[in-house]
């Protein structure tokens, strides 16, 4: 029950006021220099975060860098118009897309796969080798890989042609139709070790005794992946998906820049929205068309991040990134 | 029952030594790339013109004597790659370990707002073509080192968050207090109980960041074009690119081409991609256990 309001209280009320004042005050001098703490930090997000965020602006211009970004005149969609019009948009959505789509499904069905057969030989003494081994293409920079795609791929000396195509050699890099098989190959070589690790670390986390019952009630091993294994991996599958989902739009630069040595030939399938900014950013010097490509990728992200996030938080609460 | 019990033992072996072969055999399939780059590095020229072998045909030290030859552009850019990842990886710590402290003081009253200007980060960005004009334009990192340490590298919102977690869930809230109440100030407390409290999850943080500097390339690619400044990376990136012509190329014309320039060797190239690869080769099987426990934490919440 509220106290009663009586006269005398005003002047109690004053004491409290001042007391909330001071601590008011106090915690404001405590808090002082954290601030500092933050600064470097912050200065660098404004720098590399929030200044570029505005640059979206760029797309909306008709650039012109003698007068300077902000004088520039506006255009409103125009940029975007020019640039859905040309037949470079419709490759590089569809190849992002397409690879992407493909990916995912391939990745997790492959990453599930290898943490399954990883998780019953994690007591032996092989997997202390095994899965450090597994995981170790993922360290390796683009530019290197390109070195490995490219000591089996030349024309003249790569492996594949010197060992199986030694009287057609295949000219590989001016060949489009064979770069979704070799992407593919590529990506789930460096990235397939990599990925089944979440899940594998889910494996490890499920309750050992669900398995002796099940062996007690006769269940074969298969039975056992396909009702208690798989059951188990679901949440962390689906909250894959969905942040893999919200990741659509984006592709690995490297992958589909570097490893097919930016050959002109191969534009067909392997420019991604990625490639396209890059190219015609730094190759074409044609700002506007690559800020259209970058400002379109970047809020369509944003809208996907949000929508696969609002998902999440659907199905798997505790896992929602915010 | 017997029966079914042994059949069961039998089903249990089965599934292990199947699980083993197979895995076995991607290992296998994982590690096969690299001996090809090493037995490559390790051939002579005239066995290298029958084709890429695994098991080196004649071998060859001449592609390592290529690479003393070449001593000054190649260490000039591996030691340039080592300054920038020592130093790189150091700023990197120093700014997020900073940064997640007062996100973690339960006193501080906009923690919260802090944190959402930090996180919001992660949702949206400008777009790489905003990117590169606000560092060309605005900074002026073109042509500097600057251009390897900041662009897109210095500091992630989600380390700075995990750090955070690492300090929320690990250094209970007294412990600072009663530092305070003893007098020691921010800096003090930063010091002497954030920072060696939270090894673990810097030393992890730290890895990634340093393998990060290391491999990248596309700062590189944007921001360098003074040969000087060239790390390992993107000198091998332009090494690849002085050859790219041979690719449109026929079989014929490409060996000629290749004679015709001085460039490095099949094999010297090899051995300088090795040479970039070497550090991580060495220091891989000490770090990789950090590594995968950062995969886990890092693969949910990124």
């Amino acid at each position: 029950m509220p106290p009663k309001a009586v006269p005398a209280a005003a002047e109690y009320n004053d004491v409290l006021a001042q007391r909330k004042k001071a601590k008011r005050a106090e915690e404001r001098r405590r808090n002082r220099p954290l601030y500092l703490f933050m600064l470097p930090g912050l200065l660098y997000l404004i720098a590399n975060n929030y200044i570029p965020m505005f640059g979206i602006l760029i797309a909306f211009k008709k650039i012109n860098f003698a007068k300077g970004i902000l004088a520039s005149p506006w255009c409103g969609l125009d940029n975007f118009k020019y640039l859905f019009v040309t037949k470079d948009a419709f490759v590089m959505i569809r190849n992002t897309l397409a690879y992407n789509a493909g990916w995912i499904v391939l990745d997790l069905v492959l990453a599930v796969f290898i943490a399954i057969l990883m998780a019953e030989i994690a007591t032996g003494r092989a997997a202390k080798v095994i899965q450090p081994v597994i995981c170790f293409p993922s360290m390796v920079s683009a530019v290197l890989l390109s070195f490995i795609v490219y000591a089996f791929l030349s024309t003249s000396y790569g492996f594949l042609n010197t060992a199986f195509f030694k009287d057609k050699p295949i000219n590989w890099y001016a060949s489009a139709k064979y770069w979704p098989v070799i992407l593919t190959i590529v990506h789930v070589w460096q990235n397939a070790g990599q990925s089944s690790i979440i899940y594998m670390a889910s494996i490890g986390g499920i309750d050992k005794s669900l398995y002796e019952s099940a062996r007690l009630d006769g269940a074969s091993k298969w039975k056992q992946i396909v009702h208690i294994t798989l059951p188990m991996l679901r949440p962390m599958i689906i909250l894959m998906l969905l942040m893999s989902i919200g990741r659509i739009f984006n592709s690995d630069f490297g992958l589909f820049y570097q490893v097919p040595l930016n050959s002109g030939l191969l534009i067909s399938t392997t420019q991604t929205i990625d490639t396209y900014v890059y190219r015609a950013l730094m190759q074409l010097n044609n700002v506007s068309m690559s800020s259209a490509a970058s400002v379109f990728q970047a809020v369509i992200g944003f809208v996907l991040v949000m929508l696969s996030n609002l998902m999440v938080r659907i199905v798997e609460p505790d896992n929602a990134l915010f | 029952m017997a029966k079914a019990k042994v059949s069961q033992v039998k089903d249990q072996r089965g599934f292990y030594c199947v699980s083993l072969v197979l895995m076995t055999i991607l290992a296998i399939f994982c590690v096969i790339p690299f001996i090809l780059m090493i037995s490559v590095s390790f051939s002579s020229e005239t066995a290298l013109s029958q084709g890429y072998k695994f098991i080196p045909q004649e071998f060859s030290l001449s592609a390592y004597r290529y690479l003393w030859l070449k001593r000054a552009t190649i260490f000039r850019a591996y030691g340039l790659t080592i300054l920038i990842t020592v130093v790189g990886t150091g700023a990197n710590l120093i700014l997020t370990s900073l940064f997640a402290y007062p996100l973690s003081r339960k006193d501080f009253k906009y923690r919260n707002v802090f944190a959402f200007i930090l996180f919001f980060t992660c949702l949206f960005n400008g777009g790489m073509t905003a990117s590169y004009i606000v560092w060309t334009r605005l900074f002026h990192v073109k042509d500097t080192i600057w251009a390897y340490l900041l662009p897109g590298a210095l500091m992630g919102a989600l380390n700075v968050l995990m750090v955070r977690n690492y300090y929320n869930a690990n250094i209970p809230y007294a412990i600072i207090e009663a530092a305070r109440i003893d007098g020691a100030n921010d800096l003090r407390i930063y010091t002497g109980i954030m920072l060696p409290l939270s090894k673990p999850v810097l030393t992890t943080i730290g890895l990634f960041a340093a393998l990060g500097y290391w491999n990248n390339w596309t700062n590189g690619l944007y921001y360098i074009t003074d040969s000087k400044l060239y790390t390992i990376q993107v000198y091998l990136k332009k090494l690849m690119d002085s050859i790219q012509f041979l690719k449109t190329s026929d079989l014929a014309t490409e060996s000629a081409m290749l004679a015709a320039q001085s460039l490095p060797t099949e094999s010297a190239r090899m051995a300088i991609a090795i040479i970039a690869l070497l550090p991580i080769l060495c220091v891989y099987p000490a770090i990789q256990g950090e590594l995968i426990k950062g995969m886990v934490v890092g693969g949910v919440k990124g």
